[in-house]
């Protein structure tokens, strides 16, 4: 900032004291030299040196450049009136040329207004413009303006930028090359990207447009676009890695702003039936079947609280074609480009869905062929025998002889076996189609084994020997292990060999999980084929020798095995040929999954 | 002499059970669909039914439902009598304390054990 002093009231620079003194000196050298020549009478007056004065007055300050006009015109006039008196021309050409200098100074003053109005308007523009402006020279690229948003941009100051020229400030070769290139095109270029390098040599994203003001001058606007381009960037790094992780992806992946989808995978793309780039922007809620929006809604609320947590949901959506696909929405909290947003992993399970839905068919064919099947079976055999019973209970008053009564007999028994198989066979299918539940209940476990082995009369066929604790418990469904300690009974019984013993030991302990029931026998053992074959529900062997061998008809360690499984446990079995065979019932301590079975 | 109901479709099923259960000692009402059963037993409550479960027009379950819900029969013992291997389960779910079941074919032993459970 120029020095400034005070005088008179007024504060002047030092530019303006010598203008001033310029104009002072030219005023009285004008003054004088018109009054030397009046006085001395050479002839020919000059009044034209007062235009230098009022000239250079009326440029710099024009107010006082018109009084200084005034001022010069009344010393000219006043100079040639005490010196031409009376000579009315030289009087009236005086008065002419005073009032000429008047006029002259005003017309300087309208002039040099006009241009330093719209000089100023173009400084303003130029200095206070939002835009960065630089004017360099076409010929060598000299820079030789630059407004402070440039320099700002740059690091530079505005003076250091004014002595560079413009190829320097490009960050590379590559840039400054194609700018040239499109500036040899001749053409004002708008919009042309490029990267500048700042002070410190780091690149900065520019946008300019330029256009030619003269033959030699190119005006340049500049556009700061670095921000925005570095945000650009990251979001097509960020695109580019999501793309790079999914697009190999199985599932359905899109990552959204709510449920616009910024970004979605080819799985996504083919499962929807559209495009990655019609997907992107799209907003997921809209392939949702109109049936299922509303938990989608609410679905999607979940999203927007201030901590959402990893969610699941399952939905239906519509593709392009109009094809209905279902598929699980597993959402995930991200951050993408420092803001929140959702992966979602879509799994179509379409197929599986379907898969289900045909399984369910074929159960339910099957349960529905089980009824007709067991219907068909079962109810013919009731009345026969149900006869055969009634013979068999009071064969005299039906006239029944002691010969016919044993082929009655036998009959009944092979009915009953007959009717036994069918069980079996029924209960298996129940077992393998329906979800059969467990009637659970806290039972003495010596209470079982004592009416198990009263009610299948073991204690007369075998010795046995019991030894549980008499306050164990079980927590399980009696009825059902009831059944499995009597095939196992019956098992023992038919194969001790006599003298028949059967050994029912508890042997669990505080800190297994499972409860151990064995039953031991003393009979033949069992090889290891006959092992792999007694718990199979399709008997692969001849089922006489099997069970000539297990002495069990059918499948009753087969359903025993089911409902052992059912509890969440297990049969083992360890035999040594001729010593015996041990099969050990093994059952949770603790019910798994209470809340899926009721109590009875 | 107290009277058994037996509502079953299947005839000589019916004729076979009319012999047993005079020889148990009841009298038996044979009829041989559900909707004249709900009615006879609407008018003359039994001491017990045997109710077949594949019937029509009315099944069991309907039959059953209809009488412990419609004709407020709560405390008649009804004991199901079917070949049907899923009727146990589904049975379980009813809970219901006056409800037994036989499964066809049942002996004469087994058919005494079971009445006697409800009439002693």
């Amino acid at each position: 900032m120029e020095r400034q002093i005070a005088l008179w009231g007024h504060r002047f620079t030092h530019t303006d004291i010598v203008r001033f003194t310029v104009i002072a000196s030219l005023t009285l050298s004008s003054i004088l030299i018109t009054a030397i020549t009046l006085a001395q009478n050479i002839g020919a007056l000059y009044p034209q040196l007062f235009y230098f004065p009022i000239l250079y007055a009326t440029y710099f300050y024009p107010r006082r450049g018109i009084i200084l006009a005034g001022i010069c015109g009344i010393v000219y006039e006043c100079l040639v009136y005490f010196s031409l008196f009376p000579d009315t021309f030289a009087l009236w050409s005086a008065t002419g040329q005073a009032v000429l200098f008047v006029c002259v100074a005003l017309a300087v003053v309208y002039f040099t207004n006009l241009i330093r109005v719209s000089e100023a308007r173009y400084r303003s523009i130029f200095e206070n413009s939002l835009l960065g402006v630089i004017l360099f020279e076409k010929n060598n690229f000299t820079i030789r303006l630059a407004n402070q948003q440039v320099a700002g941009m740059l690091g530079y100051t505005v003076e250091e930028l004014s002595g560079m020229t413009f190829a320097e400030i490009f960050f590379s070769h590559d840039f400054q090359r194609r700018f040239f290139e499109h500036l040899g095109s001749g053409e004002d270029i708008r919009n042309f990207e490029t990267c500048f390098a700042t002070k410190t040599k780091e690149h900065h994203w520019v946008n300019l447009s330029w256009s030619r003001i003269d033959d030699t001058i190119v005006s340049c606007s500049v556009i700061d676009v670095n921000t925005e381009k570095l945000v650009r960037q990251e979001a097509v790094d960020s695109s580019t890695q999501y793309r790079q992780v999914t697009e190999n992806s199985p599932t359905g992946m899109v990552i959204t702003d709510h449920t616009k989808i910024l970004f979605a995978n080819p799985a996504f793309s083919i499962f929807s039936g559209y495009t990655p780039d019609e997907c992107t922007g799209r907003d997921l809620a809209d392939s949702v079947l109109d049936e299922d929006r509303e938990r989608f809604a609410a679905f999607a609320g979940r999203w927007d609280t201030a901590a959402p947590v990893q969610d699941r949901a399952e939905f239906r959506f519509i593709t392009k074609s109009g094809e209905i696909r279902r598929a699980v929405l597993y959402f995930t909290p991200i951050t993408r480009n420092n803001r929140p947003a959702g992966l979602i992993n879509i799994i179509d399970n379409t197929e599986w869905e379907e898969y289900r839905e045909r399984v369910e068919q074929t159960k339910e064919r099957r349960r529905e062929m089980m009824r007709a099947v067991a219907h068909e079976l079962r109810t013919p055999l009731q009345p026969v025998l149900g006869y055969l019973n009634l013979l068999l209970q009071d064969p005299k008053s039906f006239g029944v002889t002691d010969e016919t009564r044993q082929i009655l007999e036998r009959c009944a028994k092979s009915v009953d076996q007959e009717r036994q198989i069918i069980n079996q066979m029924l209960e298996l299918s129940v077992l393998e189609v329906e979800e059969t539940g467990l009637d659970y209940s806290v039972f003495s476990v010596r209470g079982m084994v004592n009416a198990a082995i009263a009610n299948g009369g073991y204690a007369i066929k075998a010795e046995i020997a019991i030894d549980i604790p008499p306050d164990l418990v079980f927590e399980a469904d009696r009825q059902k292990l009831s059944y499995v300690l009597d095939v196992l009974l019956t098992n023992g019984v038919t194969y001790s060999k006599t003298p028949k013993k059967i050994w029912i030991t508890y042997r669990g302990s505080p800190t297994l999980p499972f409860h151990r029931l064995a039953i031991q026998d003393n009979g033949v053992g069992i090889t290891e084929t006959q092992l792999d074959e007694i718990f199979k529900t399709e008997k692969t062997g001849s089922t006489d020798s099997l069970r000539q061998v297990i002495g069990v008809p059918g499948r009753s360690l087969a359903i025993a095995k089911k409902y052992v499984q059912l509890h969440g446990g297990y049969i083992s079995v360890d035999s040594i040929m001729n010593i015996g065979s041990t099969f050990t019932i093994h059952i949770p301590k603790k019910r798994p999954d209470k809340g899926d079975h009721h109590d009875a | 002499m107290r009277k058994i109901v037996v509502v079953e479709d299947d005839q000589p099923i019916l004729d076979l059970m009319e012999i047993l259960l005079k020889k148990l000692g009841y009298e038996p009402v044979l009829i041989p669909n559900g909707l004249d059963a709900l009615n006879y037993v609407r008018s003359e409550p039994p001491a017990l039914i045997l109710l077949d479960i594949m019937m029509s027009p009315l099944s069991g379950w309907e039959f059953l439902d209809r009488l412990r819900t419609e004709y407020n029969q709560r405390e008649i013992p009804v004991i199901l009598f079917t070949a049907s291997p899923t009727v146990p389960g589904k049975m379980a779910e009813l809970h219901d304390p006056k409800l037994g079941i036989l499964q066809k074919p049942v002996t004469f032993n087994e058919l005494k054990t079971a009445i006697q459970q409800f009439l002693g």
